[in-house]
C-alpha cells in the first residue's frame, strides 16, 4: 500500500521545522494523507452508510417516493409530507403521545433502578462481582428479539407472571394483549435492562473520594445526608450523561414494540412508538417519502430535547474541578 | 448444503480480487455512483440469458413466504429444474408471511428485488401499478409461458391494468377450519356448509358451554370473512375505484360479532387479538384456544402440522356461492431481473411440469393447470391435502364470479379493519363509532373522495 512507501515521519512533530510549512508534499502534508488513509474505513462507512443515505432521505422527505417506483420518477411535493404529519394524520400525534409517555415514565425509573442497585453493589461483600454480573446480564441481551419474545410469553394471559400472581390469589390482566397494559409491559422490559447505566453509575461512585464521606460523617451527617449532599452532587456529571443517553434511547425504542405487536403497534395502537409508526408508514404502507419526513422531524425533536437537557445541566451538574460549564 | 464450486463462484472470486485494486479515482467514482445504485429497476432491460450461450451458469434468486413444509416442497421442485438445466441454480429465501412484504419492499427499494417472487392479491396491484413486475403478456402469447391449461378466470386474476403481472399459482377459497377431535370428544355435531351466520354463532356458543373451549375465533377483524359476508348481501369490498360497502354494513358486521362475544361464542378480546395474525402456527384452532379458525382451504395441511387434533374444513357460514375461486398467490418476475427469460421458464416449469406439480401438491392451493390438478388429486396421499381438494372441488360448483383484484391501498384497508374491530372487541368503541372511523380510514387509503 501507499503508506509503506512514505518516508519516516519527523521525530518531533510537535516542533515542526520551517521545512514543514513550505506547502505541498511536505512530510506534514503526507502525514495527513496517511491519517486519512487510516481513517478511510470509518470515513467510507460514515459517507456510505450514514451521510449519503441521510441526505437522500432529506431529499425524499420532500417527495412522494413509495419505495417501489424508481428514484428518478419521484415527484417533488414540497412541504406536503410535513403538513400532513401535523394536520391530517391522527396516527402521528398518537405515536408522539405513546412515545412521550414511554420515555417520561421508563427513563426516570430505569435510572432510579440503576442508581439504586449501583449503590447496593458499591460495597465490599463476598460475591459482589457475581451480583454485578447478574444485574448486568439483562442488558447484554439488549434490544434483542429473543428477549421480546420471552416477554410476550411471560406476560400474556397464561404467562409465567400471571401464574406467579395466582399464587397470591390475584388474577392478572392479559398484559401484552391488553391495550391498557401493553405499553406498561414494554416499559417494564426497558426498566429491567438497567445494567448499562448501572455499570456507569458504579464507575462514577468509585470515583468519589472516601475522604468526603469521612469528613461528612465526622460532621455528623447520616446516610441520607451523605447521599444528598455528597453522593448526588459528586455523581451529577454521570447522572447527566446517563440521562442524556437513556432519553435518546428511550425515544428510539423499537425492537420490543415491533416484536410484541407483530409489527402493527397493537393492540389497537397502544404500543405505536414513533419509530414503529415510521417503519409502518415506510415499509408496510410504502409511503417512504412521508416516512423520511417523519424521521427528520424525529431527528430535530431529539436534538432539541438534548439541547434542553444540556441547558438545564448548568443548574444541577457539578464538575469536580469546580468549573461551571 | 453447499454446492460444488461452480464456474460462477470462480468468476465471483476473480471479480473480488479486481475490486482490491481500486484506485482513489475509481473509489470516488464508485462513491458517486452509490445513489445511482440505489435506484431500483436500473435499466436492466437487456437479457443476457436468452441468446448467446445457453450453458452459461445462472443463479436466480427466488423469494417466497410460507412454513417449513412449503420450503421443502419448493426446494425439491427447484432441484428438479436444476437437474434438467444444470446451468441454472437458485438462491432461495423464504420466511413467514408476517413481515414478508416489508422485506420485499426493502429489497425492491434497494434495486435488489429477487428475480422471482411470490406475491398475493393484497399487494399485486401495488407492485404492478409501479412497474416492479415484468409484464408477462408477450411470454404468454409466444407460448413460452403456457397458460392454456389454466381456467380463464384464474390467470386473468393476474392481470392489472391490462398487463399480466403474475402467474396465478394455485386456486383456493375461504375455509372455516374446525377441531374435529374436540367435537367428537364431547359428542357435539360438526358445523356444516350452508349454516346461516346466526346458526353458526349458536353452534359456537353451544361448543363453548359444553367444552369450555371458546367455540369460534371472532372473525370481525378478518377482511376475508367480512368480504364473504358482504357478498352474501349483494355488496362487495370494492366497486370500481371505490368501496363496495357502507358504514351501516360495517356497523351491522361489528354488531353481529359483539352479540356473539356477549353470548360467549368467542374467546376474550386478548385471545382474539392473538389469533388476529396471519401466522398459521398462531391460529387459535391449532393453539387450542378456539374451536374454529377462519383461513384459506389450502392452509389445512399446514395447520394440521401444528396440532395433534383432527381438523375439518367447510365453507364460511351463509350462502357458499358468495365465495369464489381466488388465486391463492402468484409468482412474478422482477422487471429489473437480468435473467428474465430463464425466470419465466422456471415459473412455467413449476406451473406446468407434471413432475414438479406432483412435488408441489396442493400446498399453494389447487394447481392452476387443470391437467396437473387432476393428476394431483388422483395421486395425493396426505389426508389433509385430500380433504382440502375435496372441499374446494365441492364448493367449486357453486362459486360465484370473482370480485375485482383489490385496489391499491388494500393492505391498509385490511390493517385498519383489525384496528377498528379490536376497538370494538376491547369495548373502547361502539360498533357505530368504529365503523365510522373505519370508513374514513379506508377512503383515505384508497384515495376515494
Amino acid at each position: 500500500m501507499a503508506v509503506s512507501t512514505l518516508p519516516v515521519a519527523p521525530a518531533t512533530p510537535a516542533d515542526p521545522g520551517p521545512a514543514d510549512r513550505r506547502g505541498r508534499g511536505g512530510p506534514r502534508r503526507r502525514e495527513n494523507v496517511a491519517g486519512y488513509v487510516f481513517l478511510s474505513p470509518w470515513l467510507l462507512g460514515l459517507l456510505g452508510i450514514t451521510a449519503i443515505p441521510m441526505l437522500l432521505s432529506l431529499y425524499l422527505s420532500f417527495t412522494n417516493y413509495d419505495a417501489l417506483t424508481s428514484l428518478s420518477e419521484v415527484e417533488w411535493v414540497g412541504f406536503a409530507n410535513y403538513e400532513r404529519m401535523f394536520t391530517e394524520d391522527p396516527s402521528y400525534w398518537h405515536a408522539v403521545r405513546v412515545t412521550l409517555t414511554f420515555a417520561l415514565v421508563a427513563v426516570p425509573l430505569k435510572l432510579a433502578a440503576a442508581l439504586g442497585v449501583a449503590l447496593l453493589l458499591n460495597r465490599a461483600f463476598r460475591g459482589v462481582g457475581l451480583f454485578r454480573g447478574l444485574f448486568y446480564l439483562p442488558s447484554l441481551l439488549g434490544g434483542s428479539v429473543a428477549l421480546a419474545i420471552v416477554w410476550v410469553n411471560m406476560f400474556n394471559r397464561d404467562g409465567a407472571f400471571n401464574s406467579f400472581l395466582a399464587l397470591f390469589g390475584v388474577e392478572g390482566a392479559p398484559w401484552v394483549n391488553d391495550p391498557q397494559w401493553a405499553l406498561e409491559t414494554l416499559m417494564a422490559l426497558a426498566i429491567w435492562q438497567f445494567g448499562a447505566p448501572m455499570v456507569i453509575f458504579l464507575a462514577g461512585l468509585k470515583q468519589i473520594p472516601t475522604e468526603l464521606y469521612e469528613a461528612a460523617s465526622v460532621d455528623g451527617a447520616g446516610v441520607w445526608r451523605q447521599f444528598r449532599n455528597v453522593t448526588l452532587p459528586m455523581l451529577s456529571p454521570v447522572i447527566f450523561f446517563n440521562l442524556v443517553l437513556e432519553t435518546i434511547n428511550g425515544f428510539q425504542g423499537f425492537t420490543a414494540a415491533f416484536v410484541l405487536s407483530n409489527g402493527t403497534g397493537g393492540p389497537v395502537d397502544s404500543t405505536l412508538m414513533y419509530t414503529l409508526n415510521l417503519y409502518i408508514k415506510g415499509f408496510t404502507e410504502l409511503q417512504m417519502g412521508y416516512a423520511s419526513a417523519l424521521a427528520w422531524v424525529f431527528l430535530v425533536a431529539i436534538a432539541v430535547i438534548t439541547v434542553v437537557l444540556f441547558s438545564t445541566g448548568r443548574f444541577w451538574v457539578h464538575y469536580a474541578d469546580g468549573e461551571q460549564r | 448444503m453447499h454446492p460444488a464450486p461452480s464456474p460462477s463462484a470462480v468468476e465471483r472470486t476473480t471479480r473480488d480480487h479486481r475490486t482490491a485494486s481500486f484506485s482513489r479515482r475509481r473509489l470516488l467514482a464508485a462513491l458517486a455512483a452509490v445513489p445511482l445504485a440505489l435506484t431500483p429497476v436500473a435499466c436492466g432491460d437487456g437479457d443476457d440469458a436468452g441468446g448467446s450461450d445457453p450453458n452459461k451458469p445462472i443463479e436466480l434468486s427466488i423469494f417466497w413466504w410460507g412454513a417449513e413444509g412449503r420450503a421443502k416442497l419448493t426446494e425439491d421442485a427447484l432441484a428438479l429444474y436444476t437437474k434438467k438445466h444444470p446451468n441454472v441454480t437458485f438462491k432461495k429465501t423464504w420466511q413467514a408471511n408476517q413481515g414478508y412484504f416489508d422485506k420485499l419492499a426493502t429489497l425492491t427499494a434497494g434495486g435488489d428485488a429477487p428475480d422471482i417472487f411470490q406475491i398475493d392479491d393484497n399487494y399485486l396491484t401495488e407492485y404492478a401499478s409501479r412497474n416492479v413486475t415484468l409484464d408477462l403478456t408477450s411470454y404468454k402469447d409466444s407460448g413460452k409461458l403456457d397458460l392454456s391449461k389454466f381456467p380463464e378466470s384464474l390467470w386473468q386474476y393476474g392481470v392489472v391494468d391490462g398487463k399480466l403481472a403474475g402467474v396465478a399459482f394455485g386456486e383456493n377459497t375461504q375455509g372455516l377450519v374446525y377441531n374435529k377431535s374436540l367435537l367428537a370428544k364431547h359428542n357435539l355435531p360438526e358445523p356444516t356448509t350452508g349454516m346461516s351466520w346466526e346458526e353458526f354463532i349458536a353452534w359456537a356458543e353451544n361448543v363453548s358451554k359444553t367444552t369450555k373451549v371458546p367455540g369460534t375465533q371472532d372473525p370481525s377483524a378478518d377482511y376475508k370473512a367480512l368480504w364473504v359476508w358482504l357478498r352474501q348481501q349483494g355488496k362487495d369490498l370494492y366497486k370500481d375505484k371505490a368501496l363496495g360497502f357502507t358504514e351501516q354494513d360495517i356497523t351491522a358486521w361489528f354488531e353481529l360479532w359483539k352479540g356473539a362475544r356477549d353470548r360467549g361464542a368467542t374467546p376474550t378480546p386478548d385471545v382474539i387479538h392473538e389469533g388476529n395474525v396471519t401466522d398459521i402456527s398462531k391460529q387459535l384452532v391449532v393453539t387450542g384456544k378456539a374451536g374454529t379458525s377462519w383461513v384459506w382451504v389450502n392452509q389445512m395441511p399446514e395447520l394440521k402440522k401444528n396440532t395433534k387434533d383432527e381438523l375439518g374444513v367447510i365453507a364460511y357460514p351463509g350462502d357458499p356461492s358468495a365465495q369464489w375461486a381466488r388465486a391463492s398467490m402468484y409468482f412474478s418476475v422482477f422487471r429489473g431481473s437480468e435473467h428474465k427469460d430463464v425466470a419465466v421458464d422456471v415459473i412455467n416449469f413449476l406451473a406446468n411440469d407434471p413432475e414438479a406439480g406432483k412435488i408441489l401438491g396442493t400446498d399453494r392451493g389447487l394447481p392452476s393447470n387443470l391437467d396437473i390438478r387432476k393428476a394431483v388429486s388422483e395421486t395425493v396421499t396426505d389426508p389433509n391435502m385430500k380433504l382440502s381438494i375435496q372441499v374446494e372441488t365441492e364448493l367449486g360448483s357453486t362459486f360465484g364470479p370473482s370480485p375485482q383484484v383489490p385496489l391499491k391501498g388494500h393492505s391498509k384497508v385490511r390493517s385498519e379493519l383489525v384496528k377498528a374491530a379490536e376497538e370494538v372487541q376491547y369495548g373502547r368503541q361502539t360498533p357505530a363509532q368504529a365503523a365510522a372511523a373505519y370508513l374514513a380510514a379506508c377512503k383515505a387509503a384508497i384515495g376515494q373522495v
